[in-house]
């Protein structure tokens, strides 16, 4: 079995071990456990119904639209974390370059003329390049000064977020509206639904295309190639002269510049206005996928499917049952946990040479 | 010969198997005998299994199949403190002592002495402990020494005495002298005799052929994981055990030497110096030189200097003061992508550690250090259908055994790396080479391939500085010879010099002050004493 292939099953392990624990502790607290762990797997999905009257129908199809974006957002962040972690970079600057993204692309698609097509164009371009910005200086903070990614890209989200909602507060909201959010993102700016009652726009082509995206970037290009000699050996990088300081700031601006096209998603597709009070924190949601993916780019978008799904049953769980959302919290950090605890279980492919 | 078994001390390994995960059979029905009192030297290339031998009778290692043996019972060690309980001890080929603590602190380790009911640390009945251990087997130690102070053969001789406290009457020792000077060397064979003399069991694990016959009663040589002969060492000539050990016969012969002195140099090196944490000088007025075309040969102790020179000749480090330059360019000091482009090229000391990215695949190996310029790409973008085929060839040429291109550097073997890394820099077919401790670590026949690939760089017209421990590696193939000790060139010899006067000289016996090995400077006149 190779390296790959048994690192892929042990994920796969880990989830059914996730599912094992998920039961036995709505067992514990539920009265009627096979009802809440049965919305817990399939709370994410539609459901087809067949009447006499009206034949066949979909419901819940919003819900699972749903369950789709957030499958597309995650993946987008997982992409952003696997970059610098590649690159044996602990950024945690997902968070920050995301808000800065979707503040480029709401202010790029509202200010300039609305132009089918183009708007969108300079929104994306936009919210990328401010990704790519934000991820580079905390690469270059690293690269050129040696100070702690975790710590500066942590400090760099403050100062992100809060530079949104002061733009949003002072300059860029729409008075019309009796909340505080930005201006509506202009028909020819934002992504029309592909399917009825959901969100889901040519966005939904991102999953494949990002990752595909990501792999090429990581494994045919000089600098992906230098990106993850150094996160395998710096002292090897060095050794055969490749731009060591380079190849990092490069791994987390490239990081950025995918936490920005998760901007333009949330900004342009989803909710096409930007409200002050965007919840922060799902950057580091981001950073679970690149560890369920194990980084491999072509595991992200699973990964993210299968965080999305667990998270959309867990709600449903959570409405639907009598099994409190705390417990769904808890869950969700045991799935960090077990991922990230790879040793628990044994190993398939050990080292010849222990 | 008398059946001695039933002495105490006598160890015998039986039909011992062991598969690893990967599916490498790397012990296949491995038997021999170790009466009581006796030295044996267990010998084979890297790879050849003496490793695993040792860990499943260390206990480190469960055998799949066979028995280890010990004073006539068979013995089933689930770890190593099975085995230390047993009576056998383990000096392992790199030092794992307390560098902070005294040496009688780091004997009594995990077997302390204790006084009152608080079983407080009894620090002077382990001193006196460890004065009469030494005493008794004839050690010289000190016992409030801290060990970090010490030389490599003193906390060697901590590493034994550590094995001799816990009770040790089986001693197996891994290659033992990797890190030792000849002299050193000498010390640890004449204390090893004086054990077995007092009813001690000995095995050595070792690929230098000359201690089998140096030190050793008997010896078993393993190839493939297959015990192929054995016998008394002093029954066999060296001739003999290498072919054994081989497979084949093997040149002893050494290239014939070059003579450039008079010609022009190639690589100047003036007044270099580096000064590192806390003042404390790496390298200090270091001056030779290199003609195109000439192997120079930089012999000394580890740690004397020799990594920062590779580093900053290679382009890693800058120098404090002083100047390289190659073909009259200046080449320090502009980082390594630099240096390369001048025509350097680098085989580093610590394969694992910047001599390969063991999470790479081997092309991508190869390919490290002109990947970023045409053929191997273009415009940023990777040629891998090139890099691959590239690296087929390279694998080809320099007999790399793996299963393809694409395999994880990390499943090669040491001297399989070893021949990527020296693959990848001949492949840029560099002006001058910096080759630090090439066959370190690396099989007989895998070394006798990267050295005639030394060789033959120096005849193709390329500069070689050859920075080895290994004295025979540096007499064999080194035009000139230059000995560093503490950062200081202190001796500069024609090559063919004798190991034995490169050790005085490696270990501040005897030294020349102000020695330069450039190509107008005197031979150093080795003390007669040392030439005998």
């Amino acid at each position: 079995m190779s390296r790959a292939a048994s690192g892929r099953f042990r994920t796969l392990a880990m989830v059914l071990l996730v599912l094992a624990l998920a039961w036995a502790l709505i067992a514990m607290v539920s009265h009627e456990p096979l009802h809440a762990f049965r919305l817990l797997l399939t709370g994410a999905l539609p459901e087809l119904r067949w009447s006499p009257e009206l034949g066949f129908s979909v419901r819940r199809m919003a819900r699972f639209g749903a369950v789709i974006e957030e499958t597309i957002t995650l993946s987008l962040l997982g992409l952003a974390v696997l970059f610098g972690f590649r690159a044996r970079q602990f950024s945690m600057g997902a968070d920050g370059q995301f808000f800065l993204g979707a503040l480029a692309a709401a202010l790029a698609s509202t200010w300039v003329a609305p132009l089918p097509g183009l708007s969108l164009m300079l929104a994306a371009i936009a919210a990328v390049a401010a990704g790519f910005m934000w991820g580079l200086l905390a690469g270059v903070l690293k690269a050129r000064f040696g100070a702690n990614e975790i710590v500066t890209t942590l400090m760099l989200n403050v100062v992100a977020i809060q530079l949104y909602r002061l733009v949003i507060t002072l300059w860029f909201n729409d008075p019309s509206a009796n909340m505080i959010v930005s201006p509506l993102v202009p028909d020819g700016a934002a992504l029309t639904p592909w399917l009825a009652r959901t969100h889901i726009t040519a966005f939904v082509l991102s999953l494949p295309l990002a990752a595909a995206l990501t792999w090429w970037l990581l494994n045919r290009t000089t600098t992906g190639f230098e990106i993850r000699a150094v996160g395998d050996s710096p002292a090897f990088a060095a050794q055969v002269g490749m731009p060591v300081r380079r190849a990092i700031a490069l791994s987390m601006a490239l990081g950025g510049a995918f936490a920005g096209l998760a901007g333009l998603h949330v900004s342009n597709a989803l909710l096409k206005r930007l409200p002050v009070d965007l919840n922060p924190g799902i950057g580091f949601e981001g950073l679970v996928i690149a560890l369920m993916a194990r980084n491999d780019p072509a595991a992200v978008p699973l990964a993210a499917l299968l965080y999305a799904c667990l998270k959309a049953g867990a709600q449903a769980m959570e409405r639907a049952s009598d099994v409190p959302r705390e417990l769904v919290l808890v869950l969700q950090a045991c799935i960090v946990l077990l991922v990230v605890s790879e040793r628990l279980l044994p190993t398939f492919a050990r080292r010849g040479k222990a | 010969m008398i059946q001695r078994s039933d002495m105490p001390g006598h160890l015998a390994v039986r039909q011992l198997v062991k598969r690893y995960p990967n599916g490498v059979l790397a012990s296949d029905g491995v038997s021999f005998d170790v009466p009581a009192g006796e030295v044996h030297a267990v010998v084979g290339e890297n790879g050849a299994g003496k490793s695993t031998v040792m860990k499943m009778i260390y206990g480190l290692e469960a055998p799949d199949a066979g028995e280890v043996v010990l004073d006539g019972r068979p013995c089933r060690f689930k770890s190593p403190a099975d085995a230390i309980a047993a009576g056998i001890g383990l000096v392992p080929q790199h030092l794992q002592l307390v560098s902070s603590l005294t040496v009688a602190e780091n004997i009594v380790l995990g077997a302390e002495p204790v006084r009152g009911v608080l079983r407080r640390f009894d620090r002077q009945r382990a001193e006196a402990l460890t004065r009469e251990l030494a005493r008794q087997h004839g050690l010289e130690a000190d016992a409030t020494a801290i060990v970090a102070e010490l030389s490599v053969g003193q906390q060697q001789r901590v590493e034994i005495l550590k094995a001799l406290h816990r009770g040790a009457r089986v001693l197996l020792l891994d290659e033992p002298t990797a890190l030792l000077s000849p002299q050193e060397a000498d010390e640890l064979f004449r204390s090893l005799r004086g054990m077995v003399d007092r009813g001690l069991t000995v095995v050595l694990i070792t690929h230098k052929l000359s201690e089998v016959r140096e030190v050793s009663d008997r010896f078993t040589v393993m190839r493939a994981g297959r015990v192929v002969g054995g016998g008394r060492s002093r029954d066999h000539t060296q001739a003999q055990l290498a072919e054994l050990i081989v497979g084949r016969g093997i040149e002893t012969a050494s290239a014939p030497r070059v003579d450039a002195r008079g010609r022009e140099p190639l690589v100047q090196v003036r007044g270099l110096g580096v000064v590192r944490a806390r003042g404390r000088a790496e390298l200090q007025g270091i001056s030779l030189d290199i003609a195109a075309g000439e192997i120079l040969g930089i012999a000394g102790v580890e740690g004397n200097g020799q990594n920062r020179l590779a580093d900053v000749l290679s382009g890693l480090v800058a120098p404090s003061v002083g100047s390289v330059s190659i073909g009259g360019a200046p080449l320090t000091g502009r980082g390594v992508r630099h240096a390369r482009e001048l025509g350097v090229g680098c085989v580093p000391e610590d394969r694992l550690y910047s001599g390969v990215a063991l999470g790479l695949s081997v092309a991508e190996n190869s390919a490290a250090i002109d990947y970023h310029r045409p053929p191997a790409s273009h415009g940023g973008v990777l040629d891998v259908g090139f890099i691959r085929q590239r690296a087929r060839a390279l694998m080809s040429s320099h007999e790399v055994h793996c299963r393809d291109e694409q395999v994880g550097m990390v499943t090669l073997s040491g001297g399989n790396m070893q021949k990527v890394v020296l693959g990848r820099e001949l492949q840029a077919q560099p002006r001058f080479l910096i080759a630090s401790q090439p066959t370190r670590g690396v099989d007989i026949g895998a070394a006798q391939g990267l050295r005639r690939s030394l060789v033959a760089l120096r005849d193709a017209g390329a500069a070689v500085l050859l920075i080895s421990a290994d004295l025979d590696e540096i007499s064999a193939l080194a035009d000139r010879v230059a000995v560093l000790y503490e950062g200081r060139l202190v001796a500069h010899f024609a090559g063919r010099v004798s190991p034995r006067t490169l050790g005085l000289y490696m270990t501040g016996l005897a030294c020349e002050p102000g020695t330069r090995a450039t190509l107008d400077a005197p031979f150093t006149r080795a003390p007669v004493e040392a030439t005998a």
